[in-house]
């Protein structure tokens, strides 16, 4: 495995793939925080160069993580299917780059090579690949799940709406949520994230959120993103959830940073298989971002891009029905401006997709980060170009729970309206019955919560 | 700790009938690990309901004490509670039942055999809304645009209370009841209410007291009287109907939008049809013609309301004593435990404005005239006169803080002296705070409890429990003057 | 016993008789009618002389703090089908809703809200506290390693550890090993501090007074970050710790505290065994109760000698 280049007349020897992984990164303020980033923009193309010429085999034989010592290596290991990978493990990551990209490579072959592929290889390619490319290359792949109904469908953005509220109070977070659905949002999930993680506390929600979705007849299902265990406990005390909620890490550690497990998610699994509401067979509800492991200093000494990306191998085990990386949430220290954070949408969703995974994106940012609603503008409209599966509906962009600004109704809206995009079919004829849009457009009645009252 | 249940009792002593339940209501943390704490109650569950027993009699109008003793204690023994495990509850006493001759004896009774933190009271305001809590009125109303009014109906009293999107707004008392006249299975006329003559007169109605009665011409009372009633909570009509009315009257109709019937003629509404004098005597007065009546009323569809049926009929007084009269305060609270739990504690209202919030000396003059309220109000006592309950306070500064606690605790010293506990109510969050200053000015003389989060208002009395995991407290607010529509 | 149960009978009969008004030959003061009568029976009377002046009070969320006032809000949606309906989302939520559109964008108003609150919550991570509110308290001031605010925005290693003139400071100022150990810090949002220290702290040390419990020498920490208790403990040897510090400013208020507490802080704690109040901001967690529940947290655990996930509240 050769490890050193020259790049402008200067050479660079990397000590290890660990290195190379890290260096080849674009500039982020969590791999500098790690102390792992490049030194300046030479090193970093030298780095790339290294990594371009690597096979896929030297990834694989030189594990980052061993398996031996972390669960989430041993998952994306034993996902590999040798078939595809042996007939590959030679291509360098260069030429696996151009295949992905390539007019020969469609939906189909991307989805046939990505179960050959490791999670550090597609993390690999994502170094090498510039913002239009990570556009590209996703938007060639199509993710469909279904829970109660499909959503991923070709000419689709579906949406979370997310009415969260500063104490849990049901009226409030139906307030929002009735808002949200004048607007035609809520088509992939309705999500709260509850700020009180007892188990009677979700109930009390997830019953709310269902009788709502009953007494209009919603096509769409329910959620709420407490820890899974306390979610367990109110499904197993007779809550209805459609879908069961987990935060991933892409380390062990970082899991358990997380208070999480392969064993628990297991049998998270199945209780949803026996207890979930939703008639399935995609019952799960993930969220990723760069940056956690390290802020649990679960990293290994690797680059929050490729500890992203073995979230998603992690992921990809339990078939989820929508996997969301929350971009912007984490902070400056990880992602500090707009650029970077852009960057990092964009990375995700296309290593999300290239997992085979139903990737949807929180545009979003903190009050502390140098980035504004432009910003998020910007990233939503860069990934409804690359089909992204959804997006993140709050009232006004303005999450009065989470304290940090998302995308709004009217961003959505505006999403679906520039980008030529629908709801989800199930929930578009709904909105048609309830004369909320007409032909893909939102009629004279969306925006009036009190049509739910 | 996340959760802890209290067991709460609801008695409910009428003019024809008697009976208990037992539930058990869930406390919950209703904040996060990261915020004060806050519990409510989160589930009430019904463990047990005892039969309707007769309320047994001696004679015409004296309650039989001791025969009312004897089914409570048969009762407790059938749920299999204990009274040491009762924590909250009510004892409702229907209005005329408890006007009678024993009533003391009675009240007294109850209160020896129903639990640690039972209250025994009987507002018909309360009654009202405790019905059309246990009727399902109240959670009704959440679910609709309008206003939807239960009245319950039992043997002396009706008791209607208007709710709209989760609130009572209103409530109003009727001399509407099964035994308001009392017949022999013959149709002979045993008693007829006196309550009733002076509407009879208005309505030109007679009814001969000991002698036969034709099925038509006791038909005609019943259909009028249901009429009435119905014409006075629709505001159709209010002058003759007026003369039914118990206690004071609604200030203005409020339109209605739905309509449910609780209370043993509730329950008779859907009993079999009444078509002669036997019928209707069935159980020795005119409350199956009456349901009868007003079944047909609802089946016309006369009145521009939509009838629905209530969750219950005849329970629905003592589910909604038993089951929803306790609240639960703030849980950051000054409180000295072995002091609670008290009982029957009137409210006296100081209600700030911003002027007086903003000047210390027309804060002081407020509170000395509140005090002086006070005074005149309630007796003297080494206990407790009143609680003090106070709102309009926004946002409560340090300084404002200081300033407040010096006023009240001060002019509450010189005003109440012999008093050796002083209880404070406040409308938002500030309850330790505040009890903390009063406590630091007064070192013990008063003791202080200070509680928030709880509305209460004029009239009301107040009922505050053991404390239940060191800082939550139950309280039972006893409306007896209500709000008419703001 | 038996003569508070006769009490409480007679109060509970008097009341039934007042009730079916039976006993209207009573005379009392005219103010005893006023007070209880009165005010139940219709038309409604007159307000009595000083006790009945104020104003109805708005509806409450009771579960939530009651909030104080704040700017009214109003809603855009030009026709809506229940218009009373609105008013009461409105009030259920702080969230922006009602905002209506045009076309597919919000209204030139309620897009120029968020910027103005997105403005108050950018000026408050780069503000600076006010030196007037911490000489109100006689607070002086150390630094951490942060250097500058964009460094301390990257860095959060560095607002953890104070800076060697800092840590001299304390060694000269300071009271060692106290009970308690109060600190203040701007941490991400100066404002916060500016804005509910003078109700917060006062607060707290009524209550440390309540509990009979001995304070230290409070001071300011400029830069810090949550775990620089952890380096102030190694320091100080407090027996606990609260660190008053300013919390990512949000849209809804730039001004939100949190309150973290500490039984003998030292390097590499962890997160779990921090206890923590947050959200303290007029609209929030009431500061004044917050301080009071602080101190009723730290005797807590200096009983139990336990914080974080080990301390039963």
């Amino acid at each position: 495995m050769n490890t050193k280049t020259t790049v402008l007349g200067q050479t660079y020897q990397f000590r290890d793939l660990k290195e190379v992984f890290a260096k080849a990164n674009e500039d982020k303020s969590g791999d500098q925080l790690a102390g792992i980033a490049a030194a300046d923009s030479r090193e970093r193309v030298a780095a790339k160069q290294v990594l371009a010429d690597l096979t896929l085999a030297d990834i694989r034989n030189n594990p980052m993580v061993p398996a031996e010592e972390d669960e989430v290596s041993r998952v994306i290991e034993e996902g590999i299917n040798e078939k595809i990978y042996n007939e590959i493990k030679n291509w360098s990551v260069a030429e696996l780059r151009e295949y992905i990209l390539s007019h020969q490579a469609g939906d189909n072959e991307l989805k046939r090579i990505s179960r050959g592929l490791s999670s550090e290889m597609i993390a690999a390619t994502a170094k090498l690949m510039s913002n239009l490319d990570l556009i590209t290359a996703a938007s060639k792949i199509k993710v469909v799940t279904h829970a109660n109904t499909a959503i991923g469908q070709r000419g689709v953005l579906a949406s979370r709406v997310q009415p969260n509220h500063p104490s849990d109070n049901v009226q409030g977070i139906k307030a929002s949520l009735y808002e949200g659905l004048s607007y035609g949002i809520g088509d992939a999930v309705i999500g709260i994230n509850p700020v009180i993680d007892t188990a009677d506390s979700v109930k009390d929600i997830l019953n709310m959120t269902k009788d709502v979705m009953t007494k209009f007849d919603i096509p769409t299902q329910n959620c709420v993103l407490a820890h899974v265990s306390t979610q367990m406990r109110a499904i197993r005390n007779g809550a209805p959830a459609d879908l069961i909620f987990q935060s991933l890490a892409g380390s062990e550690k970082g899991n358990n940073a997380f208070g999480i497990d392969v064993a628990l998610l297991d049998e998270a699994d199945e209780l949803m298989r026996k207890e979930g509401t939703s008639y399935g067979p995609n019952f799960w509800y993930f969220e990723t971002g760069q940056g956690s492991e390290l802020s649990a200093e679960a990293h290994h000494g690797m680059d929050q891009v490729t500890m992203e990306a073995r979230c998603y191998g992690l992921a990809r085990k339990y078939n989820p029905f929508i996997v969301n990386t929350v971009v912007g949430f984490i902070g400056p220290e990880y992602l500090y401006d707009s650029r970077q954070v852009i960057r990092a949408g964009l990375e995700d969703h296309y290593m999300g997709k290239m997992h085979g995974l139903p990737m949807g994106c929180d545009v979003c940012y903190t009050n502390h980060m140098k980035v504004d609603q432009n910003d998020m503008d910007n990233l939503g409209i860069l990934l409804s170009s690359a089909g992204v599966n959804f997006v993140i509906g709050v009232a006004m962009a303005d999450d009065v729970m989470l304290n940090y600004q998302s995308t709004s109704f009217h961003d959505i809206a505006a999403f679906r309206e520039v980008m030529g995009l629908r709801p989800a079919p199930d929930f578009e004829k709904w909105l048609e019955k309830m004369g909320i849009m007409e032909n893909g457009r939102l009629t004279a009645k969306a925006g009036d919560p009190t049509i739910f009252m | 700790m996340d959760e802890q249940w209290i067991q709460s009792v609801g008695i409910d002593v009428g003019t024809s009938t008697t009976k208990m339940i037992v539930s058990r209501l869930r406390l919950g943390r209703m904040s996060s690990t990261f915020s004060l704490p806050r519990y409510q109650i989160v589930e009430r569950q019904l463990l047990y309901a005892s039969e309707v027993h007769s309320t047994p009699l001696i004679g015409f109008d004296e309650i039989d004490a001791d025969g009312i003793g004897a089914i409570l204690a048969a009762e407790y023994d059938k749920a299999q509670i204990s009274l040491s495990q009762i924590k909250s509850g009510a004892v409702i006493i229907t209005g005329e039942t408890a006007s009678k001759k024993n009533a003391q004896h009675i009240v007294h009774l109850l209160a020896e055999r129903s639990g640690d933190f039972v209250v025994a009271t009987a507002g018909a305001d309360l009654e009202g809304v405790l019905a059309g809590k246990g009727a399902g009125a109240e959670k009704r109303s959440q679910a609709m645009q309008g206003v939807i009014v239960n009245v319950d109906i039992g043997g002396g009293t009706a008791n209607a209370a208007y709710f709209q999107r989760g609130r009572a707004i209103a409530t109003v008392t009727f001399h509407v009841g099964g035994r308001l006249i009392r017949l022999s299975p013959q149709g002979v006329v045993q008693y007829v209410s006196p309550n009733i003559q002076q509407w009879l007169t208005a309505k030109g109605l007679r009814i001969p007291v000991g002698q036969e009665i034709g099925f038509a011409q006791l038909t005609e009372v019943a259909e009028q009287l249901g009429r009435s009633m119905l014409d006075y909570l629709t505001g159709k009509e209010r002058q003759v109907s007026g003369l039914l009315v118990v206690g004071p009257h609604l200030r203005d109709a409020i339109p209605v939008d739905e309509l449910t019937v609780s209370g043993g003629v509730g329950l008779l509404m859907s009993g079999p049809p009444v078509r002669n004098i036997a019928d209707a005597s069935r159980y020795g007065d005119f409350g199956p013609l009456l349901g009868y009546v007003l079944q047909q009323e609802r089946e016309k569809g006369t009145y521009p309301v939509q009838w629905l049926d209530p969750d219950q009929t005849v329970r629905a007084t003592v589910i909604g004593a038993g089951m929803q009269s306790t609240e639960i305060s703030g849980s950051t609270v000054h409180i000295k435990p072995e002091l609670l739990p008290i009982k029957n504690i009137p409210i006296l209202k100081l209600e700030l404005t911003e002027e007086q919030l903003a000047d210390a000396t027309r804060l002081r003059q407020e509170v000395a005239s509140i005090y002086q309220l006070g005074e005149r109000l309630f007796e003297k006592t080494t206990g407790i006169p009143f609680a003090l309950a106070i709102s309009g306070i926004g946002y409560c500064s340090y300084a404002l803080l200081q300033t407040l606690s010096q006023e009240l605790s001060e002019q509450y010293r010189a005003t109440f002296p012999e008093s050796q506990t002083m209880v404070v109510i406040c409308e938002t969050d500030m309850a330790k705070a505040l009890g903390q200053a009063l406590a630091l000015r007064c070192k013990g003389a008063p003791e202080i409890i200070c509680i928030d989060q709880v509305r209460v208002e004029y009239g009301d009395y107040i009922d505050l429990g053991e404390p239940i995991s060191g800082t939550i407290i139950p309280v039972v607010v006893k409306t007896l003057a209500f709000d008419e529509r703001p | 016993m038996e003569q508070q149960l006769d009490f409480l009978v007679d109060k509970v009969v008097a009341e039934l008789q007042k009730k079916l008004g039976e006993v209207s030959e009573q005379a009392p003061s005219p103010k005893t009618e006023t007070g209880l009568i009165q005010l139940r029976s219709e038309p409604k009377a007159e307000p009595v002389a000083n006790a009945t002046a104020a104003p109805t009070p708005a509806p409450v969320v009771n579960e939530q703090p009651a909030p104080s006032k704040e700017p009214e809000r109003t809603t855009h949606v030009p026709n809506p089908k229940y218009k009373e309906g609105l008013d009461e989302l409105l009030s259920s939520t702080p969230a922006r809703i009602g905002v209506w559109r045009t076309g597919v964008r919000p209204l030139t108003k309620t897009m120029l809200e968020l910027r103005r609150d997105h403005a108050a919550a950018v000026d408050a991570v780069y503000g600076e506290v006010s030196q007037a509110v911490l000489d109100q308290f006689s607070l002086f001031t150390v630094e951490t390693q942060y250097d500058n605010t964009e460094n301390y925005l990257k860095r959060p290693d560095m607002g953890r550890i104070l800076t060697e003139e800092g840590v001299r400071m304390l060694q000269e100022r300071c009271q060692k090993k106290p009970q308690v150990q109060i600190v203040v810090s701007d941490g991400l949002s100066a404002a916060a501090v500016d804005a509910n220290l003078k109700d917060v702290l006062p607060s707290l040390m009524d209550s440390l007074k309540s509990y009979g419990l001995t304070c230290g020498t409070p001071f300011f920490i400029k830069g810090g970050r949550v775990a620089s208790m952890d380096h102030v403990g190694e320091i100080l040897e407090p027996e606990v710790l609260v660190l008053l510090i300013g919390e990512r400013p949000g849209l809804v208020t730039a001004h939100s505290m949190s309150a973290y507490m500490c039984y003998r802080p030292r390097k590499g704690m962890v997160e779990s065994e921090r206890t923590v109040i947050s959200n303290i901001h007029r609209q929030g967690t009431s500061p004044v109760e917050a301080g009071a529940h602080i101190g009723t947290i730290l005797s807590k655990m200096l009983e139990q000698k336990a914080s974080g996930v080990k301390l039963v509240l």
